[in-house]
């Protein structure tokens, strides 16, 4: 009798909030999800997949969802590149969540299917600078931070530090000549200056064997610190303790910017890694912390359990576009700042980490970098600089 | 050992009396110390009113939250990495009480009905002790990062500050059900209560919500915005109130200062500059002055509050997290 009137009074309660569907669907490629080799097969950079963040996330959001109503659904497309990508994303529509953890170019052609359809794609995975002026849509967010925001960040870290002259090492893809540009500029815009570039080449022929050479590469300059911009982070691994100089290394390797960290010892970090580690049996060493692109995914997630409140349900259920472009809408980074996005290019705003292997030496924004506005505005395209020009709802 | 000296050397008797009354003026000034706990230094330091350290009371994995207890003059410490509540002596340091079973103990709250409750970071929980046996009446689930607790003036609500949710946990103390889920800005952390308001820091909000006690609604909000400081800077952490509650003392975490509030206008008094990352508080115990602890600094601010000035920064533990007035 009791039991019957629980279920009665429970199923009133659940009359009084419609459960709503929050459709979250991740587009990957199987290339995406796998660790990032150097030609020998060693695992240069871990990549995993965006799942395990995303549980996180949603484990964490299940108290706030079961007020609301909200009933997650998570899916995964993974993309066969051979085919045309908007076929294999016809069964979305506006309703949709997508986290697109896709390479550049596939994550144009993703980007614009979505925000067509009417549903809010983001962006978790390409930092590519151009994508935040070419991916100017009104569904399309980015929540990984941008190439200028890390070399913003590595740039006031060196100013900040005192090391001005920089000498800088790059490769030649188009990659490392698009990404070594924006750190030059960053540099110099923050007060410090480039003492030399030199290109290095993945390769062993003969006349190329001299000019590779970590000393040679670093010879007849002078400067404070090596900055080393390798995409592919292969070759780039040999220069840090090879130096001409004794200087340190920073970009690549060395010192990096990162989205995240699994020595992050401030501001609830280490309770966020500790449950990311306890997710899942299947893979936990002490060190295991989300990539960039799975906290990318996770603060997507958490943007949206955070920022919810009953103006972005509507009669048809969650407005997911109304909450994104809510001036009010924020999220709790785990970082000692709360996050939001950017409205002019929709670029999630974030402090960056500056860390070695196993420490984070500081974090950006650096003291005496301020902005007008907003503590993190220091970091990345600023509103009058951006070519995407979203106003402000 | 001055005076003994001054008396050795022949002196003119004008000198003894200002001796005298220099003393006299030292010794008055020791009326009360304080505890601090140091999160990272593993020790509870006591300090004189002045600051000043006069030894270590007692030592545990990463001390948090302290509460005096003034009948039995003994001291509670949530030692969150030994995952219990311990209650020593305060003139010896010696282990009273201990509660074990606290995974990751974190937040004390008391009240004059001999209930502690207890957050514990690690498990998502807070236990319901009952003292002096220390006998475990309830485990109440919470959201993740459980953190503020604070127990209603008629003893017959339990919160808790759930931080990773971004919601206050309501609780009976009649049967420990949930009666309610108060849902609050980013990062809830200090409660405090003062007559029929809940007050809530939301360390990333940047604000303190205030919820009318009975009916659980928001009344109204403290938005801090001192001047020079980015609103993602602040971030409140601890709340007290004056005894007659007239004043709010928050501190304000990241931008280094606290505020005093007038408690019914809510109107923000003054902005005080305090050392790096402030968190614990504490008043004297007529009101006239306010500790402050400061994390990142590893030091403690002591505010005069009929100026409402700085009067001196004295040093502490590393990363200090609770300051208890043993009075």
């Amino acid at each position: 009798m009791t039991k019957l009137k629980i279920a009665l009074l429970s199923l009133l309660l659940a009359g009084a909030v419609q459960a709503e569907s929050l459709h979250l669907t991740i587009v990957s490629t199987p290339q995406q999800r796998e660790d990032l080799t150097s030609f020998s097969g060693i695992v240069v950079e871990e990549r995993r997949a965006l799942e395990r963040a995303i549980q996180l996330a949603l484990d964490e959001a299940k108290l706030k969802f079961d007020l609301y109503g909200i009933e997650p659904q998570l899916k995964t497309i993974e993309i066969d590149t051979a085919q045309p990508i908007e076929q294999q994303l016809s069964d979305l529509d506006a309703n949709h969540l997508l986290l697109l953890d896709l390479p550049a170019n596939l994550l144009k052609t993703a980007a614009n299917y979505a925000d067509k359809l009417g549903a809010v794609a983001i962006n978790t995975s390409a930092s590519e600078q151009s994508l935040r002026s070419d991916l100017c849509l009104s569904g399309v967010y980015h929540a990984i931070p941008s190439d200028r925001m890390y070399f913003d960040a590595l740039a006031q870290f060196l100013v900040h530090s005192g090391w001005l002259k920089v000498l800088l090492v790059h490769g030649s893809s188009e990659r490392d000549m698009e990404r070594k540009t924006i750190l030059a500029e960053s540099i110099e815009r923050f007060g410090g200056s480039i003492s030399d570039e030199r290109i290095f080449t993945l390769s062993h022929h003969p006349d190329d064997r001299d000019r590779n050479k970590p000393e040679f590469l670093t010879g007849r300059s002078s400067y404070d610190v090596v900055a080393v911009i390798d995409s592919e982070l292969d070759f780039g691994r040999r220069i840090q303790f090879s130096t001409r100089r004794p200087r340190p290394v920073v970009g690549d390797v060395g010192l990096v910017p990162k989205a995240w960290h699994y020595a992050l010892e401030r501001y609830g970090a280490p309770q966020l890694n500790e449950r990311y580690r306890n997710l899942g049996s299947t893979e936990s060493s002490a060190r295991l912390a989300m990539t960039d692109r799975e906290f990318a995914a996770w603060a997507s997630v958490k943007f949206v359990a955070n920022s919810l409140n009953p103006t972005h349900l509507t009669g048809d259920g969650l407005n997911l576009r109304s909450l994104f472009e809510d001036k009010e809408s924020r999220v709790d980074l785990y970082k000692g700042t709360r996050g939001s996005f950017r409205y002019w290019n929709h670029q999630m705003r974030q402090p960056i980490l500056l860390a070695t292997e196993n420490y984070v030496s500081d974090i950006a924004p650096m003291p005496k970098f301020l902005h007008p506005t907003h503590y993190t505005d220091t970091l990345g395209e600023d509103q009058p600089e951006s070519t995407c020009q979203h106003t402000l709802r | 050992m001055i005076l003994c000296k001054s008396l050795l050397t022949p002196v003119q008797p004008y000198r003894i009396a200002t001796l005298l009354a220099g003393l006299l003026t030292s010794l008055s000034a020791v009326g009360f110390e304080l505890a601090v706990s140091n999160e990272r230094s593993d020790e509870v330091l006591i300090h004189d009113e002045r600051g000043k350290v006069l030894r270590t009371l007692f030592r545990c994995e990463r001390p948090r939250d302290l509460h005096y207890s003034g009948e039995t003059n003994s001291l509670w410490i949530a030692c969150a990495e030994q995952n219990q509540v311990v209650r020593v002596s305060v003139e010896d340091g010696e282990i009273l009480q201990t509660i074990t079973g606290l995974d990751g103990a974190s937040t004390l709250a008391m009240n004059e009905e001999n209930l502690l409750v207890v957050s514990n970071e690690r498990a998502s929980t807070a236990s319901v002790i009952e003292l002096p046996e220390g006998k475990l009446l309830a485990t109440l689930p919470t959201g993740y990062e459980p953190d503020g607790v604070a127990i209603s003036v008629d003893h017959k609500r339990i919160f808790v500050a759930s931080e990773n949710a971004g919601l206050v946990h309501v609780f009976s103390t009649q049967d420990y059900s949930e009666e309610a889920k108060i849902l609050t800005n980013l990062r809830p952390r200090g409660l405090a209560i003062a007559e029929s308001e809940l007050w809530v820091s939301t360390e990333m909000g940047s604000r303190v919500e205030i919820f009318d006690i009975q009916t659980l609604k928001k009344v109204d909000e403290i938005i801090f915005a001192p001047r020079g400081l980015r609103s993602e800077q602040l971030t409140p952490v601890d709340i007290i109130f004056s005894t007659d509650t007239r004043f709010a003392y928050v501190a304000l975490g990241a931008a280094n200062h606290i505020a005093i509030i007038d408690r019914q206008t809510r109107e923000i008094l003054k902005y005080i500059l305090v050392g790096r990352r402030a968190w614990g508080l504490a008043l004297s115990p007529n009101e006239d002055r306010l500790y402050v602890l400061n994390g990142l600094s590893d030091d403690m601010t002591i505010i005069d509050l009929d100026s409402r000035r700085p009067v001196a920064s004295v040093r502490t533990g590393l990363v200090p997290r609770a300051v208890e007035v043993l009075q």
